[in-house]
């Protein structure tokens, strides 16, 4: 509200000065002056806003590892291999002094903040003298890769096959509506698991579970990458089927919402082509669609994690699964922290994207 | 329709059939691995237990999680849904805020992380775990529907004839949200057994009871063939009874959207 107040004083401002002597152009740029300082404004707010959600979050998981049952030097100790005859106990003051455990919460939270926000997520337990974000920057990649796409085709395959749905007639209506809810809602984690089933009986061989097939080196050849691909394509046929149930069930409902709107009727009355006409409904069932963006945005980030573990695919998801088992604090902080800076920086760029689309969200004018 | 039989069909699966179907983890080593026969329709788990009895109560502890998780979850999201806009000022800044932080974070490993905190899990604190981390989303549609509810003429005549906030909230607004209400409680309960069995199945929630997520969790785990695909009816049912429970809850709630917003008539 208080933006929309301020741009108005703005414009009431500048008003007698347009009035009076100025040309078109002039006008013009003003305008765009105003949009665009109201854009700045907006993305700002935005900007804001996610930061509070990382800090938020990073404590949080802080609060919640706290709380964690178990001890991580016990864990690391009895992991190891101790020559015989050490000092057991001596050594595990040493460590809780190395890892900085023996100090207060509060202590510990302020050099977690610290370390956080100069990039630092420390050195990992389990792996010990390796550094939680060298392992993470390997990992990340694979999720990246797994998301990223998913998001993409779904929403257009997704869309294109919700549009046509809405076309159909009678009986086959109805069975397409259903056929696209229930791919909606199938559990991703079974679905995994019936996709890997399938392979076997279709292939009659045992199905690519990881990253690579195992024992291959990594390198640059094209068989390497080939491999890569092969274990890649049933994880993301998996998460497609599913996303792109979920984004043809919104598109089918909006098309058939705006199939029946007014202007639809007015043009069927004037004459215009049916393919005129769906690409009019189609247009204006778009934009709600897009606000679905965020939220399927959040779902693809979750699911993917999940399906990373049925498929051994290793992404944050297999990596923090892992990081639990073996109270790796360091690492499970950087799974969660790498994990919530994906959700912001994509919520915030499909925010951006929002008001770059429709100029109503970023300048408040209802 | 179809949602409401469906789901009367797998509530009466899930509440009556375990009362005489015997014990869901009896074993029979004489019958390991069996695929469906006469005996047993749906065959037998590498430990020789009946999988349709097993399926019955996975279903039954599966629908007590999703109700415990859902009411809270509604409890909770008409809570910070009704209030906010309701008092106005800073109540609705801090708890807009509050859920709009909530409805980024990322749940799934939330859930992951904070279920492998809570020792001792048993079905009752994963629905409370569930609904604390799902209302959100829920508390943003309530709140967007209790502001344009609470600038109505009737809710302005009580406030004139000088009921309480709280009297005015309960009797004149809740009753005229309910349908919003019952849509939100829907919604959350079957997320919610899709989310407790995606926690089982990665086998982070382990709880002793048998739930839907915890079936495909000893599908693959617990088999003793080389390979889990081997049982093929073993992990089919259990994901097969989620999708088919997961729809039900979505024509529901399409079927509740249809008949309270005629106007915005959506399937």
């Amino acid at each position: 509200m208080t933006q929309d107040t301020e741009s108005q004083v703005d414009k009431s401002n500048s008003h007698p000065a347009t009035v009076t002597d100025s040309s078109f152009s002039q006008v013009l740029l003003k305008l765009k002056g105003l949009l665009l300082n109201s854009y700045a404004k907006f993305v700002g707010k935005k900007l804001a806003f996610y930061l509070v959600v990382v800090f938020f979050s990073v404590t949080l998981v802080f609060i919640i590892i706290e709380s964690m049952p178990g001890d991580p030097v016990d864990v690391m100790l009895s992991s190891g291999n101790p020559p015989p005859g050490a000092d057991l106990d001596a050594l595990e003051d040493i460590m809780r002094e190395y890892f900085g455990l023996d100090k207060p919460v509060h202590e510990r939270y302020v050099t977690y903040l610290g370390n956080i926000f100069s990039g630092n997520l420390g050195q990992s337990y389990h792996f010990y003298p390796v550094f939680a974000t060298n392992i993470i920057q390997y990992y990340l990649p694979y999720t990246l890769s797994l998301a990223i796409p998913v998001l993409f085709v779904s929403f257009f395959v997704g869309n294109w096959i919700g549009a046509r749905a809405a076309y159909l007639k009678g009986k086959l209506n109805e069975s397409s509506y259903f056929a696209l809810v229930f791919a909606n809602q199938l559990p991703p984690f079974w679905f995994g698991l019936v996709i890997i089933f399938l392979y076997v009986v279709l292939f009659q061989s045992i199905p690519p579970i990881g990253a690579v097939t195992q024992g291959t080196i990594p390198s640059l050849s094209v068989d390497y990458f080939m491999d890569l691909v092969a274990h890649w394509i049933l994880p993301f046929i998996t998460l497609l089927v599913v996303y792109v149930g979920a984004w043809a069930t919104g598109m089918r409902s909006m098309v058939t919402h705006e199939m029946d709107a007014g202007y639809v009727r007015y043009g069927e009355q004037l004459g215009f082509k049916k393919g005129k006409l769906m690409s009019y409904a189609q247009r204006n069932a778009i934009l709600p669609q897009l606000t679905g963006l965020n939220m399927v945005f959040n779902g693809i980030v979750g699911q993917t994690l999940i399906i990373e573990i049925v498929f051994g695919w290793p992404g944050i998801g297999l990596l923090l699964y892992n990081a639990v088992f073996n109270y790796d604090y360091p690492l499970i902080f950087g799974c969660f922290i790498v994990i919530i800076v994906i959700i912001v920086v994509g919520n915030f760029l499909i925010d951006i994207l929002y008001g770059f689309i429709d100029p109503r969200i970023r300048t408040g004018h209802g | 329709m179809f949602g409401l039989v469906v789901l009367v069909i797998f509530i009466v699966l899930g509440a009556v059939f375990p009362l005489f179907l015997g014990d869901p983890y009896d074993m029979n080593l004489s019958l390991m691995g069996r695929p469906p026969n006469l005996n047993h329709i749906l065959g037998t788990t590498s430990f020789g237990q009946d999988i349709f009895t097993q399926l019955c109560n996975a279903i039954g502890n599966s629908f007590f999680v999703g109700l415990v998780a859902g009411s809270l979850g509604t409890l909770i999201a008409v809570f910070v849904g009704a209030v906010g806009p309701y008092r106005g000022g800073m109540a609705d800044k801090i708890s807009n805020l509050v859920t709009n932080l909530a409805l980024v974070l990322p749940l799934i490993p939330l859930f992951i992380i904070i279920a492998s905190v809570v020792r001792g899990l048993n079905l009752f604190l994963i629905g409370v775990i569930l609904a604390v981390t799902s209302w959100p989303w829920a508390a943003r549609s309530i709140r967007a529907q209790m502001l344009t509810l609470k600038e109505r003429e009737f809710v302005n005549l009580a406030r004139m004839s000088g009921d309480s906030s709280i009297r005015i909230v309960v009797t004149e607004i809740l009753p005229n949200m309910m349908a919003y209400v019952m849509m939100v409680f829907v919604i959350l309960t079957g997320t919610s057994i899709l989310a407790e069995s995606a926690l089982s199945m990665i086998g982070v929630s382990t709880t002793p009871t048998i739930t839907l997520g915890y079936m495909l969790y000893w599908a693959q785990h617990q088999t003793i063939v080389p390979f889990w695909w081997n049982i093929w009816w073993w992990f089919i049912p259990p994901g097969l009874v989620l999708t088919i429970i997961l729809t039900a809850f979505f024509v529901i709630h399409a079927g509740l959207d249809e008949v309270f917003n005629p106007k915005l008539r959506r399937i």
